[in-house]
Order: C-alpha cells, then structure tokens, then sequence
C-alpha cells in the first residue's frame, strides 16, 4: 500500500482546537507528519502593544481557553515586576487560589477527557460535571466561568464574596472524595492499559531538547515544576509534593493529573488558612483609572500551567500600552517539535493520545 | 395474515422500536454519564430531518451502495422470526439471513469507500477487518447450536426452547460468546474502532450528509434489529410478539450500559482478543454439544 496523506485536523473529533497535523501514513504507521498551525492566528501579541495595558486583561485570557487565568496571572506579575510594585499579602493568596482552582478544572477535563481518544465517553463526561462545581466558583467569584479577568495588574478585581471560603471548602472535600473514584474507573481500567501504557512515550532527553516541561518532562522522572524551582507568589510558604513517573508513556502522564489535583487541593487548603485579611490591589504607574502607565522596562515571568511553563515577557517604553508582549505557551514544544519529531512511527490510533496527553492547546501556538 | 402484512409488520416493528429502542439506549448513557439526554423520540427527529435534506452526492457507486445498503438489511430482516411473528413462516433459515446479511455490508462498504475519503476507506477496512475477528467465534457457536438441534430454522429453534428452556441457560458458554460477538456487530465499546471518531472522524460516515445519512442511519437501526433479534431467537427463546420486544429491550439496554463504560479497543487488539478468549470458549461449547454434555 502507497503512501497516503490524511489532514488531522482543523475539522476532526480528534483534534484539539483549529489545529491541524497533515499526516503521511502507510498503512496505520504515520510515516511524516507535519504540524499545521495559524488556523487561529488572531495575533494576540500584536493585538496587546495596541491596547492599553488594562484593557489587554480582557484578550490575554482567550489565549489559553481551557486554563485563562495563567495568563492573567503572568501579564500581571510582569507588570508588577516592572513597575516594582508590592501586591497585597491578600491578593497574592487568593491569585494562588484562583490558579490552583484553575489547574483543578484543567486537569480534571484533560483527565476525564483521555475517554474522547480512547472511546470511553462517561469519563470525558463526569470530568466536565465536577470541572462544572469549580466553574460555579468562579462564577460566583469573578461574574464568569471561563475568562475570569479576575487577576489584574496590582492584585485582584475585588475580595472574596462572603461564605466562598465555605464553599471552596466544600468543593475541595467533595473532590478529594471524588478522585480514588475516578482513578478506579480510569486508571483501573486493563483495556486503558493497553491503549497508553508504552503509547505516545517520549524521554527526558527529548523533552529538554525540544523544552517540552510540566506533566510531559516530570512523567519521564524530572521533579521539575516551576512552583518549586522558581517559587513566585507565595508557593514557598505551602507544603505540596510534585508527583513524577518515570514511564513517559501516555498512561504515566494521565496518571499524574489526580496525583496533581491532590496537591492543588491541599495548596488551596494551606492558601484559605493562612490567608490574612487586608486590601487586595493596589494602584500601578502613573495614570488614573484604567489609563495608567507603566514605567520603562522589560521582564519575563513564568508560572507552571498544567501543561508545563507559561511566561511572559513584558516590555514597556513607559507608555499607556505595552511596547512587546511575547508568550511562551506551554504546549508550543509538544504541539510543533513533538507532533513533527515523535509522531512519526506511531499508528493514527495513537495521534489523538499523543495530542490528548501532551495537552496540545492550539491557541497558545498561534499566539 | 397474508404474506405482505407479515412483511410490513416485520418492517415496521424494526422502524418503531428500533427506534425507539436507540433513543431509550441514549437517554440511558446520557444517565450514566449524568446527563440528560435526549427525549426518546429523538431518533425519529433525527432520521425524518436528514430524509428531507438535500445532500451531496459522490457519485453513482456512493449513490447505489447506500440503496444497497439499506435494501440488502430490509430484504435480510424479512426473514428474520421476532419470536414467533414470522414474515415467511419455514424460510427462516440462519444460513438465509447471514447469506442476505453479507448484502448490506457489502453495499455500505462500497457506498463509503466510493467516497474517495481515507477516512472511509480505513473505516471500511476496520469494519471488515473487525467482522473476522467476531465471526470466526460467532459461527462456531452457531454452528455448534445448529448441530445440536439438526436444524438451521431458526423459529424451529425457539419452538424448541419454548419446551426445552432458553438455550442460555442450556449453553452458557455459547451465549456468551455471541453475546461478546454481538458487542462487536453492533459496534459498541470495546469493538468501536470502526468508527473511532477521535481517531478516524467516524470513519465510514464521514462523507454522509443529508438523505444519505438518514439512509444509513435507518439501515444500521435494522442492522442491529437483525443482530439483536437473533441473539433473542437463539438463546433467549424468543416468545411472543411482546415477550420478544421485551427481551431485545433488555439485551440492547445491557450492551449500551456495557458500551458507555469501556474504552475502546485497537482494531488489532480487538481481533487478537476474539481470536483468543471468545474463540477458546467457542471451542468449549463445540466440545460440550458434540459430548453431549
């Protein structure tokens, strides 16, 4: 049988995101593969340096749709870093909140959601219910479920509403009670094994050639998450354990997520207590109201996203926009390199699973 | 009843409660997995909405293999007994029906890969590759039940249990085998990699709009009113009218409940799988039936 090109992607259930892989297959063996971005190339960067820098907080959450609020996050502790300005104790708890809620419903839909490329549909669904209950708290803390605008440049929007705390409590004790479930229906499952375990593997050279980080490099046996190695916020002040694997395999990668939602919910625990009370913003530059600007300077700051390192680096020329923003997505390395590199060899069967499990997000490729 | 009412009884109980039977199977996996789901009904929306769209052709050999299709299911569920609702009473052979079966399976493979789609194409050759795999175990059992009771009638074979007891009781082994084998014809998880559409973007589908998917949809509701119905007839003694719709409802709800929580199998692994544990308890039944045991 010759050689046949199939496009995987932009319209494909397999595909995440407008997003394409034209792939070259003999047989089920993908022979060349070659990654198609730009189908949403909005040119968010270029977008920012003609906006205000207050007015970008409503763009840069679209960049990354099913984990905004890093964004959010990076393009305010940039600012703040130029700007040298202290963020409230306060707001500086309730952002690691927000990001590790974040990271819980990221998680929690990447996890359920190896059932789309497997074909074990009820995990994809159950995920995205109980991805629901922490949308409800987000909902009910910024006004909206998915691009929050919450975390702004010198803290955060506004306070905790009254009786979130309880809330998030309750959220938190019903998932730690909702995981052993979810690895027993998942990670239990003997027909999953055969469809992960040794599928989509990558190793830990591969990985820091082409900078693949986050839940692809600690899967390999690389305890290397930025919260640990780079604490920003207040992520040195909590306890929390970076879960690694040493397969590499698609199934050492989804069997982290719980592992990691465990940690987040006991992050969140540590933040709700040891959170004091105080303002949450403070003002930036020199301005009034939305209509500030940003003293001359340059700076890069990361986070880890649950797909590995997020950053962002910020320029200003001491203007009311920014003079450069540049992103680096998390999933760049994997959703290029790794679909050009690694996909060859493997079967159509298994192209859904690498991209499922590296987390490929499109829009942080056409940034 | 004259034969023609028989006929069009047959058919129009595979369009009703085929049917409604899908849509009852959807809102039971849309329960599972905590959804609403659809209303029952939603099936009869969704078949008289594509019949009254206009949609792209791909020429005549798509054209003629969906007519194929749907006409080789038609013509084979005329000859298949509900119980003992029987369209051509003494032709209700099992070689008949497989013989007639093979039909609409060829027309589909046809229509869809005259398509020209990759996708199709490889949809089309998983769907036959996967058929080896479950038919190899389906027909030994068969066989072996045929052997035991010296007939390949099939309504012969209800009357029989209607003395004798229900044959799943009679024949474990062999009704589970072809109950494993059924997972696989209906589609369903673990043997859904036909039309896989993470992977393969649904495979043989992925070129119907329209009529021409209306078409097909019809066709594999009565494909899996044969499938089941045989099932039902062989091993669960068929019964009446009523008794017979009852306990079709009851193995569908059971393969769909079985279906929404296994992922599913790669196309070689599925075959690898029939090839082995199906195929050994085929083997065992076969053993048992000409033991005597």
């Amino acid at each position: 049988m010759g050689e046949v090109k199939l496009f995987f992607g932009p319209n494909h259930p397999g595909m995440h995101g407008n997003f394409s892989v034209h792939m070259y297959v003999e047989g089920d063996i993908v022979v060349k593969a070659r990654p198609m971005p730009g189908f949403l190339h909005r040119g968010f960067e270029k977008l920012m340096e003609r906006r205000l820098w207050y007015q970008n907080v409503a763009l840069i959450p679209r960049i990354c749709v099913p984990e905004p609020d890093i964004n959010e996050a990076c393009y305010a502790m940039a600012i703040e870093k130029i700007a040298r300005v202290e963020v409230p104790e306060r707001a500086q708890w309730i952002r690691m909140i927000v990001l590790e809620l974040a990271r819980i419903a990221n998680h929690l839909w990447s996890f359920g959601g190896i059932g789309g490329p497997t074909g074990m549909y009820t995990s994809m669904y159950w995920a995205v219910a109980d991805r629901d209950r922490v949308l409800d708290i987000f909902e009910e803390l910024s006004g909206a479920r998915i691009y929050h605008m919450y975390i702004v440049p010198g803290g955060v929007r506004k306070d905790l509403p009254p009786k979130l705390e309880d809330k998030i409590y309750h959220l938190l004790d019903y998932l730690e009670a909702k995981i052993p479930e979810y690895e027993t229906f998942i990670l239990k499952n003997r027909i999953l094994h055969t469809r992960l375990k040794g599928i989509a593997k990558i190793d830990t050279e591969t990985c820091l050639k082409i900078g693949v980080t986050g839940i692809g490099l600690r899967a390999t046996g690389v305890p290397y998450d930025i919260r640990k190695v780079d604490p920003y916020l207040f992520y040195d002040k909590v306890e929390f354990e970076v879960p690694t694997a040493t397969e590499g395999d698609a199934y050492a990668r989804i069997s982290l997520k719980p592992k990691e939602i465990i940690q987040s919910i006991r992050i969140i625990r540590q933040c709700l207590e040891k959170m004091p009370s105080g303002p949450v913003n403070v003002k930036i530059g020199e301005g009034s109201g939305l209509r500030i600007r940003v003293p001359r300077g340059m700076a890069y700051v990361h986070v880890e996203s649950t797909r590995g390192e997020y950053g962002y680096l910020v320029v200003s020329d001491g203007g009311e926009k920014p003079y450069r923003v540049a992103v680096r997505g998390a999933s760049y390395p994997q959703g290029l390199y790794g679909v050009e590199h690694l996909l060859p060899g493997t079967r159509i069967d298994d192209v859904p699973i690498w991209l499922d499990s590296m987390g490929v997000c499109a829009p942080e490729i056409d940034r | 009843m004259a034969v023609a009412a028989r006929v069009a009884g047959v058919l129009l109980t595979a369009f009703f409660f085929g049917l409604t039977f899908e849509g009852i199977g959807r809102k039971v996996t849309a329960r599972i997995q905590k959804r609403y789901g659809p209303p029952w009904y939603q099936n009869f929306i969704d078949v008289l909405k594509t019949l009254t769209k206009h949609g792209w052709t791909h020429g005549w050999i798509f054209d003629f293999g969906v007519v194929m299709a749907l006409g080789g299911v038609i013509a084979t569920l005329t000859f298949v007994p509900l119980g003992n609702f029987v369209a051509f009473p003494g032709l209700d052979n099992f070689f008949v029906i497989v013989y007639l079966f093979t039909v609409g399976a060829l027309g589909m493979a046809m229509g869809m890969v005259g398509t020209g789609n990759p996708w199709a194409s490889i949809g089309v050759a998983r769907a036959l590759t996967l058929m080896l795999g479950y038919e190899v175990p389906y027909l030994i059992v068969i066989t072996s039940l045929l052997y035991n009771f010296k007939t390949s009638n099939i309504s012969t074979i209800v009357e029989i249990q209607s003395v004798n007891g229900w044959n799943i009781f009679r024949f474990p082994i062999g009704a589970l085998v072809a109950f494993i084998c059924l997972q696989g014809m209906l589609g369903k998880e673990p043997f859904e990699a036909p039309i896989a559409p993470a992977e393969i973007a649904s495979g043989p589908m992925v070129e119907l709009s329209a009529k021409y998917m209306g078409l097909l949809m019809l066709m594999n509701t009565f494909m899996e009113f044969v499938e089941i119905s045989i099932f039902v007839d062989l091993f669960l003694g068929g019964g009446n009218y009523f008794e017979f719709l009852l306990k079709y409802l009851t193995v569908w709800i059971f393969a769909i409940m079985i279906s929404a929580v296994l992922p599913r199998f790669r196309i070689e692994q599925a075959v690898y799988f029939y090839w082995t544990v199906p195929l050994l308890l085929a083997f065992i039944q076969v053993f048992l039936v000409v033991a005597g045991m």
